[in-house]
């Protein structure tokens, strides 16, 4: 291909150029194609002859002008579009540039602006498709370009004007959970005078950011920043608070979506209980292993999950209050105190807001648009088995750290282990994360700077400790962090690179031994230790997986929800109404939690405020005189957007469920399912002028091509015939000698 | 002869396969392998160090160096390595490429010396034969090192494959060339 590439100097093209088009002469009514190539500034140009491809398109059917530009996207490039549209000379646009995904939006808004419909404009993708992968092929991607050109060509000339319909936008939102994300989303909307239906799987609101002490690099108390805002969303009239509520069912489409809430019962009558604990000093059950404090306590079967839970309410936890779990309590019988003749000690201490009667209550909602904020787990940190979690009590997870440091914590803030201040702590970073051995190959995000926190902590508690962070890289990089990671360093705070390989006991002591290798030093050290935290990762929350698949969302390879952009729509998903935010869709930090909660309100905000959204119109249509009502097209509908209407005994399609997927039409036995925008003629007028070859050398070239990968397939059997060959043979051979 | 990396991929991938070699790169030197390695406690083996001298091509350097031979094997930084490098084949697959270079660690040839006379690399001392009696076994197992003829089959693959020349082998003394029979210069 060599002399090809030299023959081809695309400094000399001009950045842009103009061709009439064969039917320059057609009357107005007949399909006018104007043909827009674009260079991408030189990202096709430079493999892509453009003026080549500009003539090619000049002479192909209904084309009236041939057009090449530096940017097509740009103001001039779009006013090109303009020109000959307000000149009436085109009534048919098409576009050479790059993928639809890219700027089928923008040249759509181009064609309607000028009165055009959108739907008459068309686009070939000579940038994904063409110039960036046959890099190095001019000649073979100038063809390719021309034949995508020729091929978008004939379709345009076949094109429909489509409307596109609107429906309206139920002014309410669905928030499911209430962490830092979705409270901080929810509010938004309620302050926004929307309604939202805030659903909260646990007791209390907060997430896990309740159970932090401080935050990294402020260092300020995470309750006194989060209590207030919990307050804020626990009284707001917009704000329909279910906590304790799980989402049980969920379809429809943007605007409409239909919601079915699962209110598990507390026991309590939220009205009357007054926050007293008078029930907890009475329940028997004292050893249930308190979640809040990451089981670094217990709690009782009543409970409050912390001081400052909104709602500020008890709830009975049915999987070990003894009277709902075995029917008795004491002298208690569940059926006795239904009956209103027995009571357990809680029944006894309560002065009336407790009721056993209460019963799983379904609520149905309706609502515009859906928030997904449903937070994370931390890596289980026993799949580092050579770390001894779980084994050594001296070994910690950073969660546990935070609840021993949290006023609120099973010590009241005191770090201790063992009932001793610790004098040697070790931080261990990267735990279940960016290892590809416990399938976690992403970087958590967080974990660097709240190691830096907690060991900021331990200095500040205890001067006296030797605190040494082990790390394979630091990362530092938000806003004041590096600042505050030098600051922990001067405090005396050592940082040790090189990650720990094991941790083990010697026979007889308490402390344990760490032991790795300081690989600035190229040094192998064992370093005993106290206390030992591991700086566990952010790994999906593991308990969402029906509302994942209820509303057809994607995971990524790490199991985190997918976004419908990574770089240009973060908090968006595939489907319309439907936004993702927080550490559901990947680890993040509160303020980055925070402006995803609030980028979801703002998404949601355009469609209520709107009160209306756009529907797709390039969906399913069903020519009801050839549709025999097979419903074959109900079974392959993903959307359930297919109904038989019993009546006329036909089908009939939702067009605001509908995505346009064509699946129906690819069943339908009769032809009855058709795709608007992509009818059957449009596109088989599109592979026809595809696969039609035009250059006869280069059809000569492919010829001989295929004949030599025939050639050296049938080679490739040949040899394996004869070595079967062989083998038979010897056998043939046998066979007469033994006789 | 390529990079040392290349030579890597190409020595190495014929028994391993070249994604198994290729993860030589993505080291992180993050030294989880020094700090679960046994050997290295002991000796200046520096895992993440060899495979850091390898991307940077320091082939004599790493074949003249005792460290290679000092791993014993034993999989411990294959299974923590966080990036799922595939650290002692890296490691065999040096040690395959010195040996051909004709680098190898006298303790390491003196290993193919006990095969070629026994047809085991740890063949049985006085102290295990003095046990296999005392337990009411024969003294010596029914292997190579019993039976003279099965010896002679082993020590044909080692002729036939040139180990020993390999490892310098001499068939008069029975010993590495230079040495004496008790393994010393």
């Amino acid at each position: 291909m060599g002399d090809l590439e030299e023959e081809y100097d695309y400094t000399k093209i001009p950045p842009t150029g103009s061709v009439e088009g064969i039917a320059a002469g057609a009357p107005e009514d007949s399909p006018r194609i104007g043909v827009y190539v674009c260079h991408c500034g030189i990202n096709i140009k430079m493999v892509v002859d453009v003026g080549d491809v500009t003539r090619y398109a000049a002479s192909l059917p209904n084309v009236v002008v041939a057009r090449h530009y530096i940017f097509m996207c740009s103001d001039p490039g779009q006013d090109l579009i303009r020109k000959d549209l307000a000149e009436g000379r085109v009534n048919r646009v098409i576009v050479a540039s790059c993928s639809p995904r890219m700027h089928e939006p923008t040249f759509r808004k181009t064609c309607s602006d000028s009165g055009l419909n959108p739907f008459y404009y068309e686009m070939a993708n000579i940038r994904e498709h063409c110039s960036w992968p046959h890099g190095d092929f001019h000649k073979e991607a100038t063809e390719k370009a021309k034949e995508l050109v020729r091929s978008a060509v004939a379709r345009s000339a076949l094109l429909e004007p489509l409307e596109e319909k609107l429906v309206d936008v139920k002014p309410e939102v669905l928030v499911i959970g209430g962490g830092v994300t979705g409270m901080y989303a929810a509010l938004d909307i309620a302050n926004g005078g929307y309604k939202v239906h805030l659903v909260e799987k646990k007791p209390s609101i907060g997430g896990h950011v309740a159970q932090l002490s401080r935050t990294f690099p402020t260092l300020e108390r995470a309750a006194s920043l989060l209590t207030p805002r919990m307050i804020e969303v626990g009284a707001h009239p917009n704000i329909d608070l279910m906590t304790y509520s799980e989402v049980e069912e969920i379809g429809g489409y943007i605007g409409n979506f239909d919601v079915k809430v699962k209110r598990k019962p507390r026991y309590i009558d939220t009205e009357k209980c007054k926050d007293c604990e008078k029930c907890v000093a009475a329940c028997p059950v004292t050893d249930v292993p308190d979640e809040f404090n990451e089981g670094l306590s217990t709690r009782s079967a009543i409970y409050i999950p912390f001081p400052f839970a909104v709602p500020p309410v008890y709830t009975v936890d049915a999987e070990h209050c003894l009277l709902l779990k075995e029917g008795k309590c004491g002298d208690a019988t569940l059926d006795g105190v239904k009956e209103g003749k027995e009571a357990p000690p809680c029944l006894e201490a309560c002065p009336g807001a407790i009721d056993f009667g209460q019963k799983e209550e379904i609520e149905e909602l309706t609502v515009g648009t859906v928030i997904v904020a449903t937070g994370y787990d931390i890596v289980e940190p026993t799949v580092s088995a050579e770390y001894k979690y779980g084994v050594y009590p001296n070994v910690i997870t950073a969660l546990e750290f935070e609840r021993l440091t949290s006023p609120s914590g099973p010590t009241g803030g005191k770090i201790v282990v063992n009932g001793k201040e610790p004098k040697d702590v070790v931080f261990i970073s990267c735990v279940g994360s960016r290892n590809k051995q416990v399938g976690n190959e992403y970087c958590s995000r967080v974990c660097c700077m709240y190691i830096a926190k907690q060991a900021h902590q331990v200095k500040e508690q205890l001067p006296d400790a030797n605190v040494i962070v082990t790390f394979q890289d630091v990362r530092a990089f938000g806003k004041g962090f590096e600042e505050f990671y030098g600051d922990v360093k001067k405090e005396g705070v050592f940082y040790m690179r090189g990650l720990p390989g094991e941790i083990y006991k010697k026979p007889g002591r308490d402390r344990v031994v760490v032991r790795g290798e300081n690989t600035l030093l190229g040094e192998p050290y064992e370093q005993e230790a106290d206390l030992v935290v591991l700086g566990v990762g952010l790994a999906p929350n593991k308990g969402v997986e029906s509302i994942i698949s209820m509303l057809k969302l994607s995971t990524s390879v790490d199991g985190f929800l997918m976004e419908a952009h990574p770089k240009l729509r973060p908090v968006d998903t595939a489907t319309d109404g439907i936004f993702i935010a927080g550490c559901c869709a990947s680890p993040k930090d509160i303020t980055d939690s925070i402006a995803q909660g609030k980028a979801t309100a703002s998404g949601s905000l355009l469609y209520l405020v709107q009160g209306r959204a756009v529907i797709e119109p390039a969906i399913s249509q069903i020519n009801e005189e050839i549709c025999i009502g097979c419903a074959r097209c109900v079974d392959v509908c993903p959307y359930g957007a297919l109904e038989l209407d019993e009546v006329r005994h036909v089908m009939t399609v939702n067009e605001a469920v509908c995505k346009g997927c064509g699946g129906c039409n690819s069943v339908c036995p009769s032809g009855a399912a058709t795709m608007k925008h992509y009818r059957d003629r449009q596109v088989y007028a599109q592979i026809e002028a595809l696969t039609e070859i035009t250059d006869v050398g280069m059809l000569a070239e492919l010829e001989s091509a295929a004949a030599a990968v025939a050639a050296e397939a049938s080679a490739g059997a040949t040899d394996t015939g004869s070595e079967t060959g062989e083998g038979e043979g010897t056998e043939t051979e046998a066979v007469p000698s033994a006789g | 002869m390529g990079t040392l990396y290349e030579d890597m991929v190409a020595c190495g991938g014929e028994i391993f396969g070249d994604e198994h070699i290729e993860t030589l790169r993505e080291c992180v030197q993050c030294g989880k392998c020094t700090a679960s390695c046994p050997s290295g406690r002991n000796t200046a083996l520096r895992t993440r160090k060899l495979f850091q001298m390898a991307l940077t091509d320091m082939r004599e350097e790493i074949f003249n160096s005792p460290e290679l031979w000092f791993c014993s094997t034993c999989y411990t930084c294959y299974e923590r390595c966080p990036k799922g490098v595939k650290t002692t084949d890296l490691i065999r697959t040096m040690r395959n490429l010195a040996a051909k270079e004709g680098h190898m660690s006298v303790p390491h040839r003196m290993i193919g010396v006990y095969v070629m006379k026994t047809g085991h690399a740890v063949p049985l001392g006085p102290a295990q034969k003095e046990l296999r009696k005392a337990v009411g076994l024969d003294e010596m197992a029914p292997t190579a090192q019993k039976y003279k003829d099965q010896l002679e089959q082993v020590q044909t693959i080692f002729r036939t494959t040139g180990y020993d020349a390999m490892i310098d082998f001499d068939w008069d003394t029975m010993n590495l060339k230079g040495m004496d029979k008790g393994g010393k210069k």
